[in-house]
């Protein structure tokens, strides 16, 4: 794995791009881990990143964890992409397998976060439009809604109920099956 | 510290992962508050829910069974934590599924003189009756499908239909009573008779036969492979064998075995020496319908993963039920809309 990056972090070194927080902290990236933004690969693309890129609505705390996502998923795609030549097909396979194994533990223990923490990640995703991060911090809300009561919901998430009721007790009615 | 609130396009978000063949958490979300309930009956949000997920997943079961084998009970076996859908025979008529795809359910009425075929769309109710063919319906097999152009068939409920009845006037070559596979405007029926396949083809209206590949199951099926192929599935010895119909080099069409699972360790049996039979397969989920003297079972070919569908019993073809079931179809809307 080692030995796949480096080759790749060396191309790239001449092209890094700073990231300035919220509260005004620099983050020094290379292209490959930025790019993984449609928001700042767009940027790029329009020329607008000279002295940094300012995100006002992302925090040092959250930018770090969003950067560290992007290092590991750009050396992914990076791996996937410079494949081919060297391995047969039976042993880049076990190297695939192997890598995707450990992208996935990674991604398991990158969402070992507190609510608020992981509220903020799927903000900045969305704010920053990186897919993969989008997708696996949405996965994970749901996976937590899944198999509880609207009580339990609102609960865990701090919603006021506003509905009246009567309102409640015609939904209740409409789908009693869901609540079994 | 309370949790920041998200966005309701977040929540949408959220909520679009929520998986279609568990619907209860689609509704009980929708008992959360106000704005989760506007974003669930949105059918905006309905269409992002479908092409999301793609494939429709599989809702309940109907029965097909041999003219000897009697009519099957009149009922819509729900697979999910879903009620039943009421079936059309609540007058206490004699029915016989025949088909069913697409979101529709064919039905035979027998006995019934106005109404003798129905197309039955049980997520919204709808009901059809279709003209009755000149043939018997002994010796015939129908299919059901949608027949909107350049259709994805994720939410086709009310859209076009056609049915198609195939039968034989040649008593040695039958069409066997089992579930028909359909491709674009083709659509393959089974003859008794070493389950040769015919085929029809809508677009050119021109029928033509297929030979099946080697075997010598009695149960077997047709199937939709992922990659628009026909397929070919039944279990000889114990193991269950695949086939798939590709075009090879040279532009002509031959069968590739594609998988073979070995069922002695996965589907449950009580008697070892029965040999468990394939009754069905569900096109887009890549499941396959066994039946065993333990109970019906479904295997998903991707996973290997198996569960229990039902009791011991005489199973002949099972018909999948494949939609989505979300709270924008149902009396909700009209609440959240009130509002």
């Amino acid at each position: 794995m080692a030995s796949a990056g480096s080759g790749d972090e060396k191309a790239a070194a001449a092209a890094m791009i700073t990231l300035i927080s919220s509260d005004n902290e620099k983050f020094e990236v290379t292209e490959a881990t930025a790019t993984l933004s449609q928001t700042i690969r767009h940027m790029i693309e329009d020329g607008c990143t000279d002295g940094g890129v300012p995100l006002p609505n992302v925090t040092s705390k959250i930018l770090a964890r969003v950067i560290e996502y992007c290092k590991k998923h750009a050396t992914a795609a990076a791996g996937e992409e410079g494949s081919s030549s060297s391995f047969s097909d039976a042993a880049f396979l076990e190297v695939d397998r192997a890598f995707l194994e450990e992208l996935e533990e990674f991604d398991d223990a990158f969402l070992e976060v507190d609510r608020a923490t992981l509220f903020d990640l799927i903000l900045a995703a969305n704010y920053l439009d990186i897919k993969g991060l989008l997708n696996l911090t949405c996965q994970k809300v749901a996976d937590s809604v899944k198999g509880k009561t609207p009580e339990q919901i609102r609960e865990m998430y701090n919603i006021v109920n506003d509905l009246t009721p009567e309102e409640e007790a015609e939904i209740r009615r409409e789908t009693q099956w869901a609540f079994e | 510290m309370a949790p920041p609130e998200l966005m309701e396009d977040l929540v949408g978000e959220i909520l679009l992962r929520l998986p279609p063949d568990e619907p209860e958490h689609l509704f009980r979300a929708a008992l959360v508050c106000k704005p989760w309930l506007r974003i669930l009956t949105n059918p905006e949000f309905g269409r992002r829910y479908r092409s999301f997920h793609g494939a429709p997943p599989l809702l309940g079961l109907l029965h097909r069974l041999t003219a000897l084998q009697g009519d099957p009970v009149p009922r819509f076996a729900s697979t999910t934590s879903m009620p039943d859908f009421p079936h059309p025979s609540s007058g206490g008529r004699r029915t016989r599924p025949l088909d069913c795809r697409h979101g529709r359910v064919l039905v035979h009425m027998l006995r019934e003189k106005i109404m003798s075929y129905l197309v039955w769309d049980p997520v919204t109710g709808d009901r059809h009756a279709v003209p009755k063919p000149t043939i018997h319906w002994l010796i015939h097999n129908a299919g059901v499908f949608c027949a909107a152009d350049g259709c994805d068939h994720l939410d086709c409920h009310g859209g076009p239909f056609r049915v198609v009845f195939m039968a034989t006037d040649d008593h040695d070559l039958l069409v066997k009573p089992t579930r028909a596979a359909v491709i674009r405007d083709e659509i393959y029926f089974t003859l008794r008779w070493g389950h040769a396949i015919v085929k029809y083809d809508g677009g050119n209206n021109c029928l033509s036969m297929i030979d099946p590949p080697p075997h010598n199951a009695y149960g077997i099926s047709l199937m939709v492979m992922d990659d628009s192929s026909l397929g070919f599935v039944c279990i000889e010895g114990c193991s269950l064998h695949l086939w798939s119909r590709k075009v090879n080099s040279k532009g002509s069409a031959e069968w590739v075995q594609c998988q073979v699972i070995d069922l002695k360790t996965v589907i449950p049996v009580i008697d070892p020496g029965q040999v468990p039979s394939v009754v069905g397969s569900a096109e887009g989920v890549g499941a396959i319908f066994i039946s065993t003297d333990a109970g019906l079972f479904t295997i998903e070919l991707k996973s290997g993963r198996w569960r229990k569908l039902d009791e011991p019993g005489v199973y002949f073809s099972v018909l999948p039920y494949m939609s989505f079931y979300t709270p924008d179809r149902c009396r909700l809307l009209s609440l959240a809309n009130m509002n």
